[in-house]
């Protein structure tokens, strides 16, 4: 059974139709790709995925459950958690919190806990504390972590922002251009961190328009063209498709 | 190292507690007792109001309206139907909670300076109520004659016996919203301040948290409402107008937004300033509105800055 499929999604804005018609399946353990021209779609499929957008048509499936329609918070709860294209850590708030806030939905702290039993709500707070902590060990931010967030450089608040996805435990993370305005040798870091976070057994969905890193991490690609799906196959297959060259290369000459 | 810095806070607040048990004793003058019960009332509210506008960011220009509903109902029960202060005093809160809720269940829907207008609106429509309604509330004229408190076989009478009860109020409010804001609730708080999409992203289920916010935020103006009412003995529609929401507003700002602690600094600097130009009442507001133009320019993150407290 796939982790997470899609049946026959629409969106439409107005006139525009933004997702037409797409149907994929993402498989447990794998890093899928998505590709396309500006406009395409994809972070409006993204946005459907993670419950920001409602769609009008079709469904999604998530371990074998309809999740169609349901908010961006209770989706997170089940288990899909997202970073954004343009950054949006929260700046002016500490490292430490950050990854706090994306832990929110597995500290299980009521109000009568917080007003009745404040040592046990305390105690939450701190194991919750130590696992964030863990995964700040983890990328080398631990020593930071009383940093405010707009203060670390861009590749660091790149990596917390996928942090604080990972914080609430996630089996799938969809992640948007992740390495969008990052220098070579931070996308190789980056790239190399997204393969071992894999190995961990954690499903990976990526938008992405820089290519030698897509084709270098992705098992599987699918090209986006006007809001529907126009192919879907390995690296090497996309790459050698000349209708694919076409719809995207063809475009970046324009530009 | 963090067990050293709890234990120089628990000494810190031990400390505190000890200059405020004897701070009455020392200063006998009811003057000055009765500005720190006047700041103590405002500390109580705008605490409160620190939660809703700067932890969650939700601009409220109706405060007073829960502060008056908390006035209104402790006058009413007491002196019409015969209630002791305690019973009304919780009742008082439970209300201000009650309409907070429903104040903040638009908030799902309305936002920012829209959410604003409607804060306003509502605080005008309580003060045209209680003006109007005056078999209920005593019109403009207002309640008088509200009975003397007892709690507890303790009368609490003089300017010192309220600067105690004050105390405690403002011993529970501090308590209860450290422990609110010290937790997950907190961060979902700020959170939404900060980015509401994000927040929602995280797992916050930012139309709840929102309401929670504007309810337990008003649940403390009901709180200061009803020791209002007490201390003052009577209430009137002028107690509760828009100017003492904009008042609050500007305590919290020249305080510090999202820091407890910096509310106390924030409403003292403002009472002191209000008490000194007592003497040219028509200069009044505009040296309220010089002082808050001041600390933007200067201090925009308030006297005491979100994270200057932190440890």
């Amino acid at each position: 059974m796939a982790l997470l499929e899609t049946d026959r999604l629409w969106k439409k804005f107005g006139g525009v139709t933004a997702v037409q018609d797409i149907a994929l399946s993402i498989e447990k353990g794998e890093i899928l790709g998505m590709i396309g021209p500006n406009g395409s779609g994809k972070t409006s499929f993204i946005n459907l995925l993670s419950g920001i957008y409602r769609p009008d048509k079709g469904n999604i499936t998530f371990i074998g459950e309809d999740i169609t329609g349901l908010p961006a918070y209770h989706i997170t709860k089940k288990g899909i958690a997202r970073t954004f294209q343009n950054l949006r850590v929260f700046p002016n708030i500490s490292v430490l919190d950050n990854l706090l806030i994306g832990r929110h939905c597995r500290v299980n702290n009521s109000l009568a806990n917080i007003y009745l039993n404040p040592f046990l709500s305390r105690k939450r707070e701190k194991e919750a504390e130590d696992r964030v902590i863990e995964l700040l060990d983890w990328v080398h931010l631990a020593d930071r972590r009383k940093e405010l967030a707009k203060n670390l450089p861009y590749g660091e608040q790149r990596l917390l922002e996928i942090c604080r996805a990972l914080a609430s435990e996630p089996q799938l993370v969809l992640l948007d251009e992740p390495c969008a305005g990052m220098n070579p040798v931070e996308m190789d870091t980056l790239a190399a961190f997204l393969k071992n976070l894999r190995d961990r057994g954690t499903t990976l969905f990526i938008i992405e328009h820089n290519m030698r890193f897509i084709m270098s991490i992705a098992e599987r690609i699918v090209v986006l063209d006007a809001g529907t799906k126009f192919r879907e196959g390995s690296p090497v297959q996309i790459q050698n498709d000349k209708e694919v060259q076409r719809i995207y290369l063809g475009e970046e000459e324009d530009a | 190292m963090t067990l050293r810095i709890k234990k120089n806070r628990l000494l810190l607040y031990a400390g505190l507690l000890a200059c405020a048990i004897v701070l009455p004793f020392v200063v006998r003058d009811p003057y000055f007792i009765g500005m720190v019960n006047f700041i103590i009332i405002y500390s109580i509210l705008c605490l409160g109001l620190n939660l809703i506008l700067g932890y969650t960011g939700l601009l409220s220009l109706g405060h007073a309206a829960f502060y008056g509903i908390g006035a209104y109902a402790t006058a009413i029960l007491m002196t019409k139907h015969g209630f002791s202060f305690l019973p009304s005093l919780i009742v008082s809160g439970l209300l201000a909670l009650f309409f907070g809720f429903l104040l903040g269940l638009p908030t799902r829907k309305v936002r920012g300076d829209y959410f604003c207008l409607l804060t306003i609106a509502f605080g005008e429509i309580f003060r045209l109520v209680t003006q109007a309604w005056i078999n209920f509330t005593g019109g403009a004229m207002g309640i008088v004659g509200i009975p003397i408190p007892e709690l507890a076989g303790w009368k609490i009478q003089t300017e010192i016996d309220f600067y105690f009860l004050g105390l405690g109020l403002l011993g529970f409010t501090y308590g209860t919203l450290h422990l609110l804001t010290e937790s997950k609730f907190g961060r979902a708080f700020v959170a939404i301040r900060e980015d509401e999409l994000a927040a929602s992203v995280m797992g916050i289920n930012t139309p709840m948290y929102k309401i929670l916010t504007f309810s337990i935020g008003s649940l403390y103006a009901g709180i200061a409402g009803s020791y209002l009412a007490v201390y003052q003995t009577t209430v009137t529609p002028s107690n509760f107008r828009l100017e003492e929401s904009c008042l609050m507003i500007i305590m919290v700002i020249v305080g510090g937004m999202g820091n407890l602690a910096a509310t106390f600094l924030g409403v003292s600097v403002m009472a002191v300033a209000i008490e000194f130009f007592r003497p040219v009442p028509e200069y009044r507001l505009l040296i309220i509105g010089l002082i808050m133009i001041l600390v933007l320019l200067f201090r925009p993150q308030g006297l005491l800055g979100a994270s200057a407290f932190k440890d």
